[in-house]
């Protein structure tokens, strides 16, 4: 214990004493964590702006209001034997003006017309499809002679077909961007590894006098080797907290200009709830990323 | 105490620095090695730090046989020898009392016997007013009574110095040897490596004399029998070469 904390010390005295490298190496290490955080955020944001778009509903068919639910239970069953229904739900006319209320509390103009028109709006059954993009199979469906009868004559089932190519672009876009996300983690992570190791390099060289000094007087392997990566895991350390400090209030101030494009909103509360699972998975990375780098610095030039 | 039986070292470029090497060196004994450059007496003692290891033959230290040592006894055996060096090897960046800390924090020994040991071996090699310097700031005479109180801070049972001199004047190379003769007089076997002849015949203690990796002469209460006597200043290197003339 004693040994650790003089392995500590050393290694904290390295630091100081070339503060420059140091310095450097930490700058380096700090772009790479804010890399992998920013990467890892946008992920979890685009994986939840991905599920906003593809979660919405595939088909909604309005009803007619004297539609019984046994009509409704059997226009159900064959809408599913259709074979591309991922799941319905029956919408009655109350939870449809509910609903509307709700998306619309912010505009009491739209909610007044609807109270002026008696509050009346047809109910539905909302489809969420299997497969989004051949919807034929339900359109058959819905357009047979026996269900026509159940339809609202005002309101035509409306089918996302339009919407599709938007949101496969949407997709496509995100995924890139996860794809490129990790690209550059991993890319940044081997260069601060080269630049860790490059440092750790130079420190063995400038103190080859101190490291023979030390073993002569009979310090273990351990014992020289340690205070080098601490001095390295120092940097990580030092980096993860600069860098998820950075990244979190970035985050607050950019997230409310971009909320309109990408959904963030998940992506802070999950920063906020587990502030220690992000701050220490960064340590972690910044320490393993220093200690792997330091020790393979040191099994190539440090020669005990 | 120290037994080198046949001892035979070979480096890696097929020099051979010792050749069936015999010596035997009893507890509390004060012994100077003498050879010309090359002889092969810093080999020695490296056998003895295990900086290098024998090619062959037997080293026996303290009852600890060199054959049985593995890479992760050296340290062990590195702190049971105080050792210094011509060149000092003080680190440049640490106080004189951290220097002499440093052999203690290695071993791990406790922070309040490293603040008790420290100021009372300094004050044995008469360096306690210069604790707080760092080595630049010393002489070259103080500077390897640093190192001294480095190598005998941890209680060994030998001290092992090579050419401890060699860079020093006259006069700080008598106090540092007076220094070894009273370390010895504790009671510490002491192995001393030198070209000075003045230093050799005034100690009238054992003297080892090598020559191409064997020991040519052995005498209780030698003299310096090698020709081209070094004077006392220019204790160097490749002066003393005069076995060959007189063999
Ligand atoms: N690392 C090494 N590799 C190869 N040969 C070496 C090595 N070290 C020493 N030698 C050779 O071994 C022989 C003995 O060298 P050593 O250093 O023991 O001499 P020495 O008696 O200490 O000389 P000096 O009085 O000059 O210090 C010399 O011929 C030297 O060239
Ligand atoms: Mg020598």
């Amino acid at each position: 214990m004693l040994q650790f904390w003089r392995i500590l010390h050393g290694g904290i005295r390295n630091f100081l004493r070339n503060a420059w490298l140091s310095t450097a190496a930490t700058a380096v290490m700090t772009v790479t964590l804010i890399i992998v955080i920013v990467s890892f955020i946008s992920s979890l944001a685009l994986t939840a702006t991905i599920k906003g778009v593809t979660d919405k509903i595939d088909v909604s068919i309005f009803l007619n209001n004297n539609t019984t639910p046994d009509q409704v239970a059997a226009f159900e069953a064959a809408l599913k034997s259709s074979g591309n229904v991922a799941s319905l739900m029956y919408v009655s006319p109350d939870q449809a003006v509910a609903n509307y209320k709700n998306q619309n509390k912010d505009k009491p103009s739209l909610i007044q017309a609807l109270d002026t028109a008696g509050n009346v709006l047809p109910s539905s059954i909302e489809v969420k499809a299997i497969d989004p993009k051949h919807l034929d199979a339900i359109e058959a469906v819905v357009s047979q002679q026996a269900n026509q009868s159940l339809l609202d004559p005002t309101a035509p089932p409306s089918y996302t077909g339009g919407r599709k190519e938007t949101i496969d672009r949407i997709v496509h876009f995100a995924n890139f961007f996860k794809t490129a996300g990790l690209a550059a983690s991993i890319v940044f992570v081997v260069i601060s590894t080269l630049i860790i190791f490059n440092t750790i390099r130079m420190a063995i060289f400038t103190r080859r006098d101190e490291i023979e000094i030390m073993k002569l007087v009979g310090a273990t392997k351990w014992f020289i080797r340690g205070p080098f990566i601490f001095e390295a895991a120092l940097y990580g350390i030092i980096a993860a907290i600069v860098a998820v400090t950075f990244s979190y209030l970035v985050l607050l101030s950019s997230a409310p200009k971009v909320a309109s494009y990408i959904d963030f909103g998940s992506t802070i509360s999950f920063f906020q709830s587990y502030p220690f699972v992000i701050l220490g998975g960064e340590l972690l990375l910044g320490i393993i990323i220093g200690a792997v780098s330091s020790i393979l610095a040191m099994s190539r030039y440090l020669k005990l | 105490m120290i037994l080198f039986d046949r001892v035979t070292k070979v480096y890696p470029n097929g020099q051979t620095a010792l050749s069936g090497l015999n010596l035997h060196i009893e507890p509390k004994e004060f012994v100077t090695i003498v050879g010309s450059s090359g002889a092969g007496k810093s080999t020695l003692i490296k056998l003895l730090t295990r900086e290098e290891t024998h090619s062959s033959g037997k080293i026996i230290v303290g009852g600890l046989d060199y054959d049985t040592i593995t890479a992760k006894d050296v340290p062990l055996v590195r702190r049971r020898i105080g050792v210094v060096f011509q060149d000092f090897k003080l680190l440049p960046n640490r106080r004189v009392g951290e220097n002499v800390a440093f052999a203690l924090e290695v071993s791990g020994a406790r922070q309040r016997e490293i603040k008790r040991a420290v100021p009372k071996m300094l004050t044995l090699v008469g360096l306690s007013a210069k604790q707080n310097m760092y080595p630049h700031e010393l002489s070259g005479g103080e500077r390897q009574r640093v190192a001294i109180a480095r190598a005998l801070i941890r209680q060994p049972k030998i001290l092992i110095a090579d050419e401890p001199t060699g860079n020093l004047d006259p006069g700080n190379a008598w106090q540092i040897i007076e220094l070894l003769l009273k370390i010895n007089r504790f009671g510490t076997t002491v192995l001393l490596t030198t070209h000075n002849k003045e230093i050799v015949n005034a100690l009238k203690r054992r003297v080892i004399t090598i020559n191409r990796g064997r020991i040519i002469r052995d005498d209780e209460q030698g003299r310096y029998t090698l020709e081209n006597p070094t004077t006392l200043k220019g204790a160097t290197k490749g002066i003393a070469t005069g076995v060959e003339a007189q063999n």
